[in-house]
């Protein structure tokens, strides 16, 4: 069976891979994730949840181009699949769901798009 | 600008090889933004930290290996431990068995290997020897540890092998009253003297001070580093200060020459101070000659001599001196003393080596039992595990690799129990050593893994053979086709080697019950004096000088019954003289007489019996020039009408005025012997105070107080004669008492296995059990059914065990003059033990299996 909840970190990440586009790899998401949240993140751990990730159907990966400054060697590129963009939808509607189950704010606030 | 060398060698070490170009990739890009950033320190560092965080399940190479060796291993290994947890109750019974034999053999072990050791740790001891005496008398030989003090100069001056050889003294003798003082307080210490090359000879390590100087001048003592604490509260700086010492009322000086470490507590000769046999020499004068003998010899022999002809030469040595004697000397190792230091006739015929061997008999036979209960056990359950090998065999496993499995099978379960027994003797040594009376502890050394490895693999090797064998012989056609049927061969080994357990049990819970007894008999035993409630105190200061008032005072303390003394303490090993002569005494016969000086009123502190004649008493003058003896003594003599009888006692002639009934006069292992006693007021060791048993301890502190007034510089040290009594037998109760436990482990042991048997035997029988229900049987009538198989098994062992425990019954008494009679009660009851022993464990189980619904176990057809 494949565990197909996403986790707090993974949702950041796969939404991290979605906001680089081409240039979603590994060293390229920890540093953003590094930028987006002010906590610091070792390039291993970010590329075990890519794995991860990757397991589960929600990320899809390619080899990029080479580049002088990576001693010519070539990249992992990223990209979010069909299943990994539903995912991060149902987690974003359970969690709007919620909010407006909140009595305090659900007058208040519109969270439709 | 390249990323640090050893980390990225690391890194693709353990990363998979087809994430290696991304990573290094990252890593690098990584690294040289953080240079460019920052610096190149901190990007090395951030590297090495990202390297590090590499470490991760998914990142690292999957290494299998291919090895068909290894695989089998694992294999054997995991359908080892599937094997354990289906089977928990075998499981438990074995691992529960070898763990006690294995925690057992630990502990004896570690005794013997503390016996072995003891006084063997002299740096040149396999050339060190005693001097010993072996004295004839009556057409036989008795060797003794004491020679002649003149002995040790004279083989030195005279005999080409004899390197160095000392003069040495028994801290024993002289008892508490040796004291020292550094012009304060005396303190009190176990002294002793010994001639000027004893250091050299005996490697007691010395602290402080010259190894061959150290007693060479007769004004020096060496001290121990305690002792040295106990006087200056230093160790440092002690050589060179003056001390007084003191025995009975003696008083002398001396410059302290040495300090040496404490003497370990594995030498037999315990000591915190010597003083140079020449002061000895002096203080005796006269008596040191060649017919007394109030000295140990130690030499140190050339290496290479051949000791057995060198007894041979020096046969004539102290006859060829005096022409009196009838002494010859003999040399004997020096470790060997401790260990095997009883003769017979001059000949060296055992000693606390029995006890050593003994045990480890024992320790054998524990382990033999628990390995005993894997095999049967093993071998009953084989038929759950045929279909296994059937399967095995006919995908073409060869014989030789189920061999393996089964041998890995018991190995793992000896490792497991070895494991255990070691934790179990770490956390349970305190306790032994309490009862063995000996500080021993598990030390796990490299040298000590070694065998205990060994241990381990020979066990299961010798536990695992027999199934191995077996079950690898099945012929897998046989096997599907349930052709198997369990062999009268199997059957009758099982059984075989259940009553060999059980032969080993009962012969060891017989010896356990009879050397109790033993020590019971001895504990009781009349001696023909009474020594309940009598203490002992060592005279000294002004008890020795005014001996008379001290007596005469004591005997009026409220609850006191008698006071008198003694220059024989009765609960130790006595002197003896062969100075005795008589009308009618045939001049080539010498006979030993035990001897002691006593003072008034001593037979009847200790109410020893009188036959004939009086006792001693100051009431008669000229008390010095009579004597008394023991009807052994006057037997030996063939005295007619003994009482008025001049006899001569070291020369001088004394008049026969008693006759004492015999008493004990010493150890048990002795037989009585005769035994003279002369009146004195002078040389007595020891006072003998009779205390009211109604207030003991009212009477013990107005002693103390009147002590304290009469004798000042003293403290008031007494000791109960009767403790004092049962110390010498010291080394039996500790052996006798440990044994108790290792009894009871056999046994233990044993039912645990018969359990086992019993339980799988009536799970084998559920359906049998069922039927028999159904057709009427009670359960009472099943209960028998189940259980006379063992009973009869273990009545076998009984009838085989019971000549055997006689024997070994035999053998543990012989060194007794005074045995318990072997009768039957022994006999009947170990077995009656055994019997209720084993009734209860597989009775337990059979009453659970003869109580089932026959429809539980019948409902399946």
């Amino acid at each position: 069976m494949i565990e197909t909840k996403l986790g707090d970190f993974e949702e950041v990440i796969l939404l991290i891979v979605g906001i680089l586009g081409e240039q979603a790899y590994a060293l390229n998401i920890a540093d953003e994730f590094e930028a987006q949240t002010k906590r610091a993140v070792s390039i291993g751990a970010v590329h075990s949840t890519l794995t991860r990730l990757a397991e589960k159907g929600f990320l899809e990966s390619k080899m990029g181009e080479a580049s002088a400054e990576r001693g010519g060697r070539r990249k992992r590129i990223y990209e979010i699949t069909a299943a990994g963009q539903r995912a991060l939808e149902n987690s974003r509607d359970f969690k709007v769901s919620l909010w407006n189950q909140f009595p305090a704010f659900a007058s208040k606030l519109d969270f439709t798009f | 600008m390249a990323p640090p060398k050893l980390a990225q060698k690391l890194l693709c070490w353990f990363l998979k090889d087809d994430l290696a170009e991304e990573v290094l990739g990252d890593l690098e890009e990584k690294y040289i933004k953080t240079t460019t950033a920052h610096s190149k320190v901190k990007a090395t560092i951030n590297y090495w930290y990202q390297v590090i965080n590499y470490l991760r399940p998914f990142a690292l190479k999957k290494y299998r290996s291919n090895s068909n060796y290894i695989n089998m291993q694992q294999h054997n290994f995991k359908i080892s431990i599937r094997n354990f947890q289906r089977n928990k109750s075998a499981f438990l019974i074995n691992v529960i068995g070898l763990t006690t034999g294995l925690a057992s053999a630990l502990f004896i072990y570690l005794w013997v290997n503390h016996e072995l050791s003891v006084n063997a740790f002299h740096a040149n001891s396999e050339n060190i020897h005693h001097a010993l005496i072996n004295h004839e008398e009556d057409h036989t030989l008795r060797t003794t540890q004491d020679t002649p003090g003149l002995l040790a100069e004279a083989l030195q001056n005279e005999i080409s092998e004899v390197v160095r050889a000392t003069e040495d003294t028994d801290p024993l003798w002289f008892g508490e009253s040796f004291a020292l003082s550094s012009g304060n307080e005396f303190m009190k210490g176990l002294g002793k003297f010994s001639g000027a090359q004893f250091f050299e000879i005996l490697s007691y390590p010395l602290v402080e001070g010259n190894a061959q100087k150290v007693l060479a001048d007769k004004k020096s003592i060496a001290i121990s580093e305690s002792m040295a604490i106990r006087l200056f509260g230093k160790v440092t700086g002690a050589v060179g200060e003056t001390v007084t010492w003191r025995l009975l009322h003696f008083e002398q000086e001396a410059i302290i020459s040495a300090v040496f470490e404490d003497v370990p507590g594995n030498s037999t000769d315990q000591f915190d101070f010597v003083l140079p046999y020449q002061v000895f020499k002096e203080m005796n004068g006269a008596g040191i000659n060649w017919l007394n003998f109030n000295a140990y010899t130690v030499v140190e022999l050339a290496p290479g001599t051949d000791v057995e002809q060198l007894n041979q030469r020096l046969k004539p040595f102290i006859k060829e001196k005096s022409a009196k004697s009838n002494v010859s000397p003999m040399l004997y190792p020096y470790t060997d003393w401790y260990l095997k230091g009883n003769f017979e006739n001059g000949v060296a015929v055992g000693g606390r080596i029995q006890y050593v061997q003994l045990l480890s008999i024992v320790a054998v036979f524990l382990l033999l039992i628990a390995v005993i209960n894997f095999v049967n056990l093993t071998t009953a359950r084989s038929s759950k595990r045929m279909k296994e090998i059937g399967v095995k065999k006919s995908l073409g496993a060869v014989r030789s690799s189920l061999i393996a499995q089964f041998i890995t099978e018991a190995i793992l379960l000896s490792a497991v129990s070895m494991v255990l027994a070691t934790l179990l003797v770490k956390v349970l040594s305190p306790q032994f050593s309490h009862i063995i009376g000996k500080h021993l502890y598990l030390e796990l050394t490299p040298t000590l893994l070694l065998p205990l490895f060994c241990t381990t693999v020979f066990i299961g090797i010798l536990a695992g053979s027999y199934p191995a064998l077996y079950l690898s012989k099945l012929k897998p056609i046989h096997i599907f086709k349930n052709k198997i049927k369990t062999g009268f061969a199997e059957i009758l080994t099982r059984k075989g080697l259940v009553v060999f357990q059980f032969i080993i049990s009962i012969v060891m819970i017989t010896s356990v019950i009879i050397i109790s007894d033993q020590i019971q008999f001895i504990n009781n035993k009349n001696l023909g004096y009474n020594r309940s409630g009598v203490i002992m105190l060592p005279l000294e200061g002004e008890t020795v000088k005014k001996m008379d008032t001290f007596f005469d005072q004591v005997a009026q303390v409220p609850g006191v019954m008698g006071a008198s003394a003694s220059s024989h303490a009765f609960v130790k090993k006595s002197g003896f003289t062969t100075g005795v002569s008589w009308p009618g005494k045939d001049q080539n016969v010498v006979t030993n007489f035990g001897f002691a000086r006593v003072y008034d009123d001593m037979f009847e502190t200790l109410e020893i019996e009188m036959i004939e004649g009086r006792v001693f008493s100051k009431e008669h003058a000229n008390e010095k020039s009579k004597i008394i003896f023991n009807e052994e003594a006057i037997d030996v003599m063939g005295l007619e009408n003994p009482i008025g009888t001049q006899v001569i006692f070291w020369g001088e002639e004394r008049e026969i005025v008693g006759i004492v009934k015999n008493f004990h006069f010493s150890s048990l292992h002795d037989a009585v012997q005769p035994t003279a006693i002369i009146y004195d007021d002078e040389f007595m060791s020891h006072a003998f105070i009779k205390i009211n048993a109604s207030d003991m301890s009212e009477t013990l502190s107005r002693l103390d107080s009147f002590y304290r007034d009469f004798n000042p510089e003293y403290t008031f040290n007494y000791e109960f004669m009767d403790g004092k009594f049962k110390q010498q037998y010291q080394a039996e109760n500790q052996v006798a008492s440990i044994s108790v436990y290792f009894a009871a482990i056999a046994i233990i042991i044993s039912c645990l296995g018969l359990f086992g048997l019993a339980s799988f035997n009536a799970e084998v029988r559920r359906k049998e059990i069922g039927i028999r229900k159904v057709l009427g049987a009670s359960s009472a009538k099943i209960i028998s059914l189940l259980t006379g198989e063992y009973m009869k098994t273990v009545a076998l062992a009984l009838i085989i065990a019971i000549p055997l425990s006689y024997y070994t019954g035999q053998y543990l008494l012989a060194d007794y003059a005074y045995a318990v009679k072997i009768n039957i009660w022994y006999f009947l009851l170990a077995a009656g033990l055994s019997l209720v022993i084993t009734y209860l464990t597989i009775g337990l189980q059979t009453l659970k299996s003869a109580s089932i619904n026959p429809v539980d176990c019948l409902k399946n057809e």
